[in-house]
């Protein structure tokens, strides 16, 4: 299964934990940097393993803001979505983790199969555009966590999706 | 824990017109040019303060610039109407203005179309295109967009009005009063909430519960609320494209809430590094939207950078003709300093100074004057229009009911109640006056003048309007207060209220004490422009003592008292309840005394009516003012000071006052009593002043 890991490697907080992904993935992966890849890029892989966080009052960050435009009439039926997503319950708790939600309704919408859903039980949020039936549509990472559980998380998730 | 509804461009892109790939190149190019134009202006502002030419307030809007781009372009000046707030230089220069003309507010010239430099820097307007000069209290004219869209909606217009405004206004009670409104009246309004999270330096958390401060509003009837990325062209055309969309076809308000971001300091007098670290201010610069929507252009090949670049050296070109335009401008003259302070009035001329000898007819009462004068000025004017607490609830006109019959006759659109929000009230006054010249509307302020006070801010803001703008916009608008003591009504029902409220500029205010006065001075502020303040002295509503023959057309200028009662011996001064207090000790000093005492009914209180009172002062030597408001900060102080500079070698005594005590009215009518003037206590000062 060919697989790419996309973020952006400008980001500080997720290109770490893209980072961390990869040393856990049994499986090669690409890595892509979402900044300057071509819109084609995405359709070369079977597996797409999307890196996110979310900036102010639940949007986007710049970056993916600027991709989305270049890639919305393309179809993504028979691909596998894994969306990791960076967020904080304790400051923004209204918002928690909305980046990763507006990822998976965009390639929901265009025929993306969305795995590595995870269990929301253990968060303290208000609201999330990325909560489903009691769970993320993603792996949900969160600032405050200690590293060791960021760890086991990100090796149990790879797992999930690999 | 809540499923959250992504509403975003997203969801929406496939359908939208506004989108990188598929916007026309041509359109993509305005946009770019009135982005970069505006930042330039924008980063150029400071510079002017530091050199000393004026700009001395200037809140830049970097990081609110894709939703300020979509105000302007969404703005028909011929059809909607635009209320822009200090921070938004983009919404306007995006609906029309020039950098010219955004120049020549910033450094104050006499030339400035929102108003010849009279109105602070930053506030950028063009009434002439209803780009609406408006205040610096921020939110203010959330009330006068949503006055603009009754008439918008009465006269069948197809346009929308705009508030633009950040997101900390949204805290100001009258906001809520606005939307409020336009809910519950079904009003084309597009308030749009700029969101930059802070209110100068407080922080949003500080200011409302909700993150979005657009969804306390979620519970509204007839309200749609649309969230965008203030920060994207893109979102916010859609934004802004959807909800004026939405206004027109269904008739009912929208909320527009942008999240921005505030790039710099809130303005030139604040440092935002004081409370914002570094990491948030990179943080912000990071998403920058004019260097976004940049790199977006050349990402989807829609512009090769020399195009871009050959277009930032136009706008900065095109900047600095303006500037030298703006720079050789004529500054405002200090001669003109008196210029539109009030607009003009009707030329009550019928009546001489406003006195009948009509001896024709029967005596009607002050209440019957006031009804009959309203109805016969809403059948000469189709364009009057009447509401406020109470004036319209069936058979009932108004607590007092002076507005019986109305609605009955000139039906629910032009006579309607209000919520009761006093500022509500009078602000959306203020706004619906804006649609045509020839409207006039009256209000009741408060239903007892007592409650007036929450409708101060609208009330200051009256005031200046005509001034600010140099002549351009002034509120035809007749405020009807009933007033006074003398029914037992303690702290709430007895406040007259003119010493304060004649202290601005800008408002005539009147003060009747007979019917006929109240018959004419009603007439002729219905005829006027611009605000006048009409205080009724309730105690005299059905007193016979007040009831008069009224011609029918009878008219009173403005600034000219009446004798009620000639003497030779004492001038008493007074108006409103007290003139009949007055009239009675003269009339028992002459009886038991033989003393002649000359009444003076001032009539307007502004203006004042200074020749009048300075003749009669000429003639007896001896002046009493009598009112029934406080002495200490009363009208008094000012007639007496008055007639100290300007006729002191006529008096053959110092001007005595008489009027309330420095307290609140009580109550228990014995406190009542002790409290108010009366007859006694009139002739008594009358008395002594007479052996003086």
């Amino acid at each position: 299964m060919k697989t790419a890991l996309v973020y952006s490697t400008h980001s500080e907080h997720t290109s770490g934990i893209a980072k961390l992904i990869k040393e856990h993935l049994k499986s090669k992966a690409t890595e892509v940097n979402v900044e300057d890849t071509s819109f084609d890029e995405l359709q070369k892989y079977d597996l797409l393993i999307l890196g996110v966080s979310t900036w102010f009052d639940g949007e986007l960050p710049n970056y993916w803001d600027e991709y989305l435009p270049g890639i919305d009439d393309q179809d993504f039926t028979g691909k596998k979505i894994a969306i990791f997503g960076l967020g904080n319950q304790i400051k923004y708790p209204e918002n928690y983790q909305d980046g990763m939600g507006i990822l998976a309704e965009f390639f929901k919408k265009r025929g993306g199969e969305i795995i590595g859903y995870t269990d929301a039980k253990t968060y303290k949020f208000e609201s999330s555009a990325a909560f489903e039936n009691g769970q993320f549509c993603g792996l949900a990472i969160d600032n405050s966590f200690p590293k060791a559980k960021t760890t086991s998380l990100v090796s149990d998730w790879t797992k999930l999706i690999s | 824990m809540l499923r959250m509804n992504t509403n975003n461009i997203y969801n929406h892109s496939m359908s939208s017109t506004f989108h990188i790939k598929h916007t026309d190149k041509e359109t993509l190019k305005k946009w770019f040019s009135l982005m970069a134009l505006g930042r330039t202006l924008d980063d150029k502002a400071p510079n002017y303060l530091k050199q000393a030419l004026g700009w001395s307030y200037h809140a830049p809007y970097a990081g609110h610039d894709g939703i300020q781009l979509a105000i302007g372009q969404i703005f028909n000046r011929e059809t909607d109407h635009l209320f822009p707030y200090y921070r938004d230089m983009l919404t306007t220069l995006s609906a029309g203005l020039t950098a010219e003309e955004i120049i020549l507010n910033g450094i104050s010239k006499d030339t400035d179309v929102a108003g010849g430099g009279r109105h602070m820097s930053n506030h950028f307007a063009k009434p002439e295109w209803n780009i609406h000069n408006v205040s610096s209290a921020t939110g203010n004219h959330t009330l006068h967009a949503v006055g603009i869209a009754k008439a918008i909606k009465y006269y069948g217009s197809k346009g929308v009005a705009i508030s633009s405004q950040g997101e900390s206004s949204v805290s100001e009670g009258y906001v809520y009063e606005a939307i409020n409104g336009a809910s519950r009246e079904k009003l084309p309004v597009i308030f749009v909430f700029q969101d930059n999270g802070y209110g100068i330096s407080v922080p949003k958390h500080e200011q409302t519960a909700n993150r979005k401060v657009a969804n306390n509003f979620s519970g509204f009837k007839n309200l749609k609320i649309i969230h965008c990325n203030g920060k994207d062209v893109f979102d916010s055309m859609r934004a802004m494209h959807e909800a004026k969309k939405h206004v027109l076809e269904q008739g009912e308000p929208v909320i527009v809430q942008a999240n921005c971001i505030r790039i710099e300091s809130h303005s030139n007098s604040d440092r935002h590094e004081l409370y914002r670290n570094d990491y948030e201010l990179n943080y912000v610069r990071d998403y920058d939207p004019l260097a976004k929507f940049r790199r977006m252009l050349l990402r989807y090949e829609r512009f090769t950078e020399e195009e871009l670049k050959s277009i930032e050296e136009e706008v900065k070109e095109e900047v600095k003709v303006a500037h030298r335009k703006a720079l050789a401008a004529p500054a405002p003259s200090p001669d003109s300093i008196y210029d539109f302070l009030y607009a003009p009035a009707y030329e009550a001329n019928k009546y001489g100074i406003g006195i009948h000898q009509s001896t024709e007819g029967k005596p009607i009462k002050l209440i019957e004057a006031i009804n009959e004068t309203l109805k016969a000025e809403f059948r000469h004017n189709e364009n009057t229009f009447i509401w406020g607490q109470d004036v319209a609830s069936k058979d009932k006109g108004g607590i007092f009911n002076v507005t019986k019959g109305m609605q009955q006759e000139f039906g629910e659109k032009r006579v309607h109640n209000a919520p009761i929000a006093e500022d509500y009230i009078v602000g959306t006054a203020n706004g619906m006056s804006r649609f045509r010249k020839d409207i006039r509307i009256v209000i009741e302020g408060a239903e007892f003048a007592d409650y007036f006070w929450p409708a101060m801010e609208q009330y200051v803001e009256m005031s200046h309007e005509y001034w600010r703008t140099k002549g351009q916009f002034s509120p035809n608008i007749v405020i009807r207060l009933a007033s006074g003591g003398y029914i037992g009504g303690g702290l709430y029902h007895s406040q007259t209220t003119e010493a304060a409220l004649a202290s601005f500029p800008g408002i005539r205010v009147v003060y009747p004490s007979f019917a006929d006065d109240a018959a004419g001075l009603l007439r002729t502020a219905m005829r006027s422009q611009g605000p006048t303040l009409f205080l009724e002295p309730k105690a005299l509503y059905n007193a016979p003592q007040a009831s008069t023959i009224v011609p029918d057309d009878f008219e009173v200028p403005y600034g000219k008292l009446r004798v009620r009662r000639e003497g030779t011996d004492m001038t008493i001064v007074t108006y409103g309840n007290t003139t009949h207090m007055a009239i009675q000790a003269a009339e028992a000093l002459a009886k038991e005394h033989g003393a002649n005492i000359e009444v003076l009914d001032l009539r307007s209180i502004q203006p004042l009516d200074e020749e009048g009172i300075l003749q009669s002062v000429n003639k007896t030597g001896r002046v009493l003012v009598v009112h029934e408001d406080k002495v200490f900060q009363g009208v008094g102080g000012e007639i007496s000071a008055i007639i100290s500079e300007k006729a002191f070698e006529y008096l053959d005594a110092p001007v005595k006052r008489v009027g309330s005590e420095n307290t609140p009215v009580g109550f228990n009518p014995i406190l009542e009593k002790a409290i108010l003037p009366n007859t006694e206590k009139i002739k008594k000062a009358a008395a002594d002043l007479l052996g003086y």
